[in-house]
């Protein structure tokens, strides 16, 4: 289930948005770290977990108000699996941001 | 089968539902009948684990399932259609059939049968709120549960779709499911039902030979 939950387009309209909110995140976190002399875009991996609860806590509201919950439900996920690879991509993103950006 | 055994429930110091009992058998279309704002909506999500009960325990096939969820009891075969639509907007109802893949059942079958095919690639945003309900009920033909609950599943429907509703509860209970519905249309309810329960002010009883008694005789027997 999990794979056709990843290659299905439920899951991709995720990952859009979820990079959206990652984009916002990001520039916030960077502004943040900016204005106290820090470099923008490096990787701090507390940082990084607080602002992806952000992003998921956001994606959730977003998949409530639309019931979508109920439709991974009744697939048998819950929001935790049905999410979780997202986390993978935001610290990827991330990290990925830090060495080449 | 699942059941759900002397749930109270309070909300904002108001009692929801007060010891309700109830529960669907394989098989059977079981019908939990009230008036709007008796308890039904809540007495199911408290099934489905949306809401945590102050009190009671919900039963799968007699067992006690701890802190239920959705997703814990629907991969043991439950299908949940609320009262609200559920589909994601910006997909088609194919997008949603091939979320089950190979599935457990055909799903071309139940889209068939309800006359999904013929809006399958139209975005769900887009269809009236019959083709929408007759979609989800599709959807969960397709998912062959073991047990069905629905919240209102004829609400807001023209007859001709109302029709096909039950007759799609009625092919579920007969492949053996155990269907439950909730409903405040005694009508439709005398059409389709097995087993009745009613519910006011949040206290259930099981209401027998609702058939043959008139129904004016049994819908104002309400616990009041």
């Amino acid at each position: 289930m999990l794979l056709r939950w990843l290659a299905s387009r439920q899951f991709r309209s995720y990952l859009r948005r979820f990079t959206l909110l990652w984009i916002v995140g990001k520039i916030a976190n960077g502004a943040t770290a900016a204005s106290i002399k820090l470099p923008p875009l490096a990787f701090r991996p507390g940082t990084e977990l607080v602002v992806c609860v952000f992003e998921l806590a956001i994606l959730i509201a977003f998949i409530k108000r639309a019931n979508e919950d109920i439709l991974l439900g009744n697939l048998g996920l819950g929001l935790g699996a049905a999410l979780a690879p997202l986390v993978l991509v935001h610290f990827a993103l991330s990290l990925a941001l830090a060495v080449f950006g | 089968m699942i059941s759900g055994d002397s749930i109270t429930l309070s909300l904002g110091g108001r009692s929801i539902l007060q010891a309700a009992y109830v529960d669907a058998v394989p098989g059977a279309v079981t019908v939990l009948v009230g008036r709007s704002g008796a308890g039904k909506t809540t007495l199911f999500e408290v099934l489905v684990g949306r809401r945590r009960p102050d009190g009671g325990q919900v039963r799968w096939n007699g067992e006690r399932v701890p802190r239920p969820s959705l997703a814990k009891l629907a991969r043991r075969g439950l299908f949940y259609h609320p009262d609200r639509p559920w589909l994601a907007m910006q997909l088609t109802p194919a997008d949603h059939f091939a979320l089950l893949g190979s599935g457990p059942s055909d799903w071309h079958a139940a889209a068939d049968m309800l006359g999904v095919t013929a809006w399958l690639s139209r975005r769900v945003g887009a269809l009236s709120g019959g083709e929408l309900r007759l979609t989800e009920l599709a959807l969960g033909l397709a998912l062959a549960p073991s047990v069905a609950l629905f919240d209102e599943p004829f609400r807001g429907l023209e007859p001709r779709h109302r029709e096909q509703v039950a007759t799609a509860l009625r092919l579920l209970a007969r492949r053996g499911a155990a269907v439950l519905y909730a409903d405040h249309d005694v009508e439709s309810v005398r059409r389709t039902a097995d087993r009745l329960f009613s519910i006011e002010r949040g206290a259930t009883r099981l209401v027998e030979g609702f058939r043959e008694r008139p129904l004016g005789e049994w819908y104002h027997e309400w616990p009041l």
